[in-house]
């Protein structure tokens, strides 16, 4: 940051301040990806980054260089930004890895953030994952910076003139398909030799549901109506089942309806221990409500907070509102399929 | 008045001129300095470097300033930490600080941090109480430079005592309190945890550091440095082979080293009660544990090493003794660095145990053992 440099640069005593700030670059622990073992092993015994005097420490108040290891998402550029507040100033920043120069592999990701928008970055290392040598060169380059003001870059950028008229090029979209047909059949039947499911089909057919299915040895699918969803729920409590495995969403914008599945099975009965209940129920896209579990079977709470931060789906009767998992930040309702990413025009306005 | 003043100027002088150090080998320095002096036509020039070149070659200022005080200290401050990171690169294949300065082997690593340290921001956190967070790094020097001033050097002392073992544990002993008011006054919960762990091992070794120092004592029958000095024609090491191992270990834990790094951890409570500290008051707060290892390894020298005793050089005269000890301090100091590359940390319930049971069984039969040799007469 040019505030610092300038600090280090002024002044009577600037040889003495550039010159032990230099080689005195402690880097913070601040590992997010796999950028990390890379840092490891450019400090490990290969090549040795404590031979140019920078020195890897656990605690921020101590340090004055914060090398950013791969991607940061928007929950832990919170965290980066806490860590920078904590350093004395002067404070340096490298960039290491493609993911915190552009994204990388996660390049537009609705949970991502650029570290160079959280706190001002000194250097870029590119690479992915950069190599041991090019960490080190970063290291050096902003020694360099230090010593006379400006760091040295190997990457050359092309002059790209402006023409005024033409529509701006943007970078190529996100294949996206929404296929019409065929639709997704979560209680596809199939044969398999399994007795005791032959009976438990029986048993669970006097309950209101539209359809019973054996999909797979020890898996049933049970197709309910959105609002028969509790009254069968209650029911398969009474008769063993005792949990929900998970609960899934699947969004089908072809038919205009969110597919709810809730696994149910039971750690209480015996024989009910194998079998997993696939109970499901179809929602309506523009009206997105189902009745929530989550007092019947609490192992639900989590998974449904998880669906409505995710596909905005709302249980009724689940008391969380706002963010489960998501940053605060993020934009609504990232995994459903009309989500649309942020584009990116890199010429033109 | 200007007689009365003059008057003073020598009476000061001939006090100081009455204790000087005599080294044969500056002599002829001196002398050519004061011929070039006396050729400058300053009106009373060669009466001012005459007064500085006295107060300079003062027994009881030399000690205290040049050897073995602060002058050494510092000196030694830079070398032993480069000296640990060196030794433990070197034990981990690697090469350590070296491009800072090629031609030494990067040995001023230490100077590049301090610099960098007082160039930046001491931050004083919200929670801390903002008096005590700052006034403490300061203060906690008071314990640990004032024992420099009683620990003697041959003929070059500052304040002869003959109780001068028995002040530098009373001031050793000090040290720990300022450490847990450090981290008391940071309020943080790292720095709690840090200080009571400082507590804790403050109660695991003191016992049988203090029991191993007076066994020493007995042994002499006395507490003057000169006396134990002088009757160490044998090392106290062979001696009292008990009391200079538990003397050892105590040091270990005393200054947390690392197989009783227990109140720094820095990898499960992060420097303990220094981690709230930023800048120069890091700076001052990191170093403090090094003194201590100093002031107590100038003790540990002059206890079981015999002190000052080595080969007269006589052109070096008075200066024989201040190098000797810090020779040999250095040299404990050094094989003492060496144990951190090598073991790793005990739990805290282990270190204690070692420290109420069998350190302080050893220190009792070396009391015994003291009491033995200094009943029939010593040495």
């Amino acid at each position: 940051m040019d505030e610092f440099l300038n600090f280090i640069k002024s002044g009577k005593l600037a040889p003495l301040k550039s010159w032990g700030t230099k080689w005195s670059l402690w880097p913070v622990h601040l590992v997010t990806a796999c950028c990390g073992a890379e840092l490891a092993h450019a400090f490990a015994c290969g090549y040795d980054g404590e031979r140019i005097g920078a020195l890897n420490y656990g605690i921020a108040r101590q340090t004055n260089l914060i090398i950013v290891e791969g991607a940061i998402t928007r929950k832990m550029a919170r965290v980066l930004k806490i860590t920078w507040e904590q350093m004395p100033d002067p404070k340096f920043v490298i960039v290491m890895g493609a993911c915190g120069l552009n994204g990388g592999v996660f390049w537009n990701g609705y949970n991502l953030v650029r570290p160079s928008e959280v706190v001002p970055v000194d250097f870029f290392i590119p690479g992915c994952p950069p190599t041991p040598e090019a960490l080190l060169r970063g290291i050096r380059q902003l020694q360099k910076k230090l010593e006379t003001g400006e760091a040295e870059s190997s990457a050359y950028f092309y002059d790209l003139r402006l023409e005024k008229g033409k529509p701006p090029r943007r970078l190529p979209g996100v294949p996206k398909k929404i296929s019409a047909a065929p639709s997704i059949v979560v209680n596809r039947p199939r044969k398999v030799d399994w007795a005791f499911g032959g009976e438990l089909c029986e048993k669970l057919k006097v309950l209101r549901v539209e359809s019973v299915a054996i999909t797979g040895k020890n898996r049933i699918a049970l197709k309910v109506s959105a609002d028969k969803l509790r009254e069968v729920a209650i029911e398969l409590k009474k008769m063993g089942f005792d949990h929900v495995k998970s609960v899934n969403v699947v969004d089908v914008p072809g038919e205009n309806k969110f597919i709810v599945e809730y696994h149910i099975s039971s750690y209480s009965s015996k024989e009910l221990m194998p079998v997993i209940l696939n109970v499901f129920a179809e929602v309506p896209r523009n009206e997105a409500k189902i009745d929530s579990l989550s007092d019947l079977f609490p192992s639900a709470d989590y998974m449904e907070r998880e669906m409505q931060d995710f596909f905005g789906i709302s249980f009724k009767g689940n008391p969380w509102k706002g963010k489960f998992l998501l940053a605060p930040d993020t934009p609504e309702f990232p995994l459903r399929k009309e989500f649309k990413l942020q584009e990116e025009i890199y010429v033109g306005d | 008045m200007i007689e009365v003043l003059i008057d003073l100027i020598r009476y000061f002088l001939s006090i100081l001129k009455s204790n000087q150090l005599d080294i044969p080998l500056i002599k002829p320095i001196i002398a050519l300095i004061m011929k070039i002096v006396a050729q400058i036509p300053i009106p009373y020039l060669s009466n001012l470097v005459d007064f500085i070149l006295a107060v300079i070659l003062w027994r009881p200022l030399f000690a205290v300033v040049v050897m073995p005080g602060l002058t050494v200290l510092m000196i030694y401050l830079l070398y032993i930490v480069w000296f640990e990171r060196k030794l433990t690169a070197r034990i981990q294949w690697r090469v350590g600080p070296l491009e800072v300065y090629r031609p030494l082997r990067g040995a001023i690593q230490a100077l590049a941090d301090g610099i960098r340290y007082l160039f930046q921001e001491a931050i004083v956190h919200k929670d801390a109480h903002r008096p005590y967070f700052v006034q403490l790094p300061i203060l906690a020097f008071i314990p640990v430079l004032l024992p420099i001033a009683f620990i003697p050097a041959g003929n070059v002392v500052g304040i002869k005592s003959p109780y001068a073992v028995q002040l530098t544990i009373a001031f050793i002993s000090l040290i720990p309190i300022t450490v847990i008011a450090i981290g008391w006054a940071s309020n943080s919960r790292f720095a709690f945890i840090g200080s009571v762990r400082e507590a804790l091992m403050y109660v695991a070794y003191e016992i049988p550091f203090i029991v191993a120092a007076i066994s020493m004592i007995f042994l002499y029958k006395s507490g003057d440095p000169y006396i134990i000095v002088e009757n160490q024609w044998i090392p106290g090491a062979i001696l009292n082979p008990l009391a200079f191992l538990v003397f050892l270990i105590a040091m270990l834990m005393a200054t947390s080293r690392l197989p009783f790094e227990i109140p720094e951890a820095d990898q499960e409570i992060a420097f303990g009660p220094f981690v709230e500290y930023s800048g120069i008051l890091f700076g001052l707060v990191m170093v403090l544990a090094y003194e201590k290892l100093y002031v107590m390894a100038l003790l540990f020298t002059i206890l079981f090493l015999g002190g000052w005793n080595g080969i007269y050089i006589s052109l070096l005269g008075d200066l024989n003794a201040p190098i000797w000890l810090t020779i040999k301090t250095i040299v404990v100091i050094s094989i003492i660095a060496m144990v951190r590359s090598m073991y790793a940390r005990y739990r805290i319930d282990q270190a204690i145990r070692i420290g109420f049971s069998w350190l302080l069984a050893f220190s009792m039969v070396a009391l015994a053992i003291g009491v033995v040799i200094g009943y029939e007469g010593g040495i």
